[in-house]
């Protein structure tokens, strides 16, 4: 009597886990391309924006103590002002490229760009 | 032939399946970015263990905060030596404050971590000034790291006066302890930042930026190319004010009080400790480039000196050190 190797629903079970796999595998190893700005209150993503996509001005107000405000445009996003005191966060100047991180240390809100070429910035 | 034709596909179908998964599992990545130390700390781990990892790390450096370092936490052991002028130490932390009075030691003073009562009159990171020259004259006499001696155990400061601080310090001590810890745990590369000061962990070619002196938070003149080890940076760009058109920034010469002016914008150590590294990179910045240096070679340490003429100086291991802004070039 002849065995056989594979039944019809063999092959379709194998046929669905290589597309599982492959689905996962191209969800895994295809990440996102344009930097996004992700705005993060105590840990917590209040928000995040394609830069590349910001066609007129956003303007956020996370409702934090002290008040901050945040603005994006022409693929740039900043802290405009702060009422804290040291202003370190303002100071830090326009973010567009990955990597690039602001911080209100007084507000707790970070703001940073994803996608950076090096592990860490030193400062 | 369509059997093997069959077989082939199953057996690539499983194949794939296990590589998939195992890569999903084994370099599955895990980020917590929490606010402690006074400062922004991130933390990135890759490996099996890496959603614990990002748990316990985020409790390890909130207890170490709060528990031991802060000077704003009444409970804290720091808190409480201050107050007493002394206390006893668990072994762990004996070790970090010998490894602490042995850079004073060695770097002249320049390290020192008993100006608490110098930097609060300046008081960087909340509302800064000028402070009086007779206040400052006053906290002075009290600091100095000779006033403080450790036995068996027990730190005791002669003069009850005397404030510890672990402003230059304690980011370290969190490294190294961060390190301990994920020595332990089964993953496969981590990056630790707290603050500017950074654990890079695990076998892996690890790309480091050094932050632009005059550029945005996340703009950097060179890469660092390194394995593992720890890379702290002093830099009178991070917290300054200006008063009467002079620029006042938080980098205090422990013998005069005042912010180092030495034609120094910044200071990059990378050392396998975090703890020196940390120590070290505003021991080199007091010193200058020629005593730094140095003290980083003591210690054997790689140390990367930025001037105010944008020429970087490297002391150690130069092979790692890319400058990518053009506008800065080497010193030596």
């Amino acid at each position: 009597m002849e065995i056989k190797l594979f039944r019809k629903w063999d092959i379709a079970v194998i046929a669905l886990i290589a597309a599982a796999a492959l689905a996962f595998a191209y969800m895994s190893f295809s990440k996102s391309e344009n930097p996004q700005a992700v705005i993060t209150v105590d840990g917590e993503v209040i928000e995040t924006i394609d830069l590349s996509a910001v066609r007129e001005k956003i303007v956020i107000t996370p409702g934090t103590d002290p008040k901050v405000v945040i603005v994006a445009e022409n693929g740039e996003i900043r802290f405009e002002s702060a009422e804290c005191e040291d202003k370190l966060c303002v100071n830090s100047g326009s973010l567009e490229k990955g990597g690039d991180t602001a911080v209100c240390l007084p507000a707790k809100t970070v703001i940073t760009v994803t996608g950076s070429d090096v592990d860490a910035v030193v400062y | 032939m369509k059997k093997a034709a069959v077989a082939a596909a199953a057996v690539f179908a499983v194949l794939l399946s296990v590589f998939v998964f195992y890569d999903g599992v084994l370099n599955k990545t895990s980020e917590a970015d929490f606010f402690s130390m006074k400062t922004y700390v991130s933390a990135k781990v890759t490996g099996y263990e890496s959603d614990l990892c990002t748990a316990e790390i985020q409790k390890l450096v909130e207890n170490l905060d709060v528990n031991i370092l802060s000077r704003t936490s009444g409970n804290s052991l720091v808190s409480r030596i201050n107050k007493n002028g002394g206390g006893e130490l668990d072994l762990q932390t004996a070790a970090y404050f010998s490894v602490l009075l042995d850079v004073c030691e060695k770097s002249g003073g320049a390290f020192d971590f008993t100006l608490g009562g110098v930097s609060d009159l300046w008081n960087f990171g909340s509302a800064p000034s000028i402070p009086d020259e007779k206040a400052l004259a006053e906290a002075l006499s009290h600091s100095g790291y000779e006033k403080i001696s450790l036995s068996e155990g027990r730190l005791s400061m002669q003069d009850k006066a005397a404030v510890l601080d672990f402003g230059a310090s304690g980011k370290g001590i969190v490294l190294d302890s961060v390190k301990a810890y994920l020595v332990t745990r089964d993953i496969r590369n981590a990056v630790v930042s707290v603050g500017g000061s950074t654990l890079l962990f695990g076998d892996k070619d690890f790309t480091v930026g050094i932050r632009n002196p005059e550029g945005n938070a996340g703009s950097y003149i060179a890469k660092l190319h390194m394995g593992e080890g720890c890379v702290s940076s002093s830099g009178s760009y991070e917290q300054f004010f200006e008063e009467n058109g002079k620029r006042y920034h938080h980098i205090l010469n422990p013998e005069t009080g005042y912010p180092v002016d030495n034609g120094l914008v910044g200071v990059t150590i990378v050392s396998e400790s975090g703890l020196l590294s940390d120590a070290l990179s505003t021991a080199c910045f007091v010193l200058g480039i020629e005593k730094g240096s140095a003290l980083a070679a003591e210690y054997g340490c790689t140390a990367i000196f930025i001037t105010e003429d944008k020429k970087i100086y490297i002391e150690g291991d130069a092979d790692i050190v890319e400058i990518t802004d053009t506008t800065y070039s080497y010193g030596n």
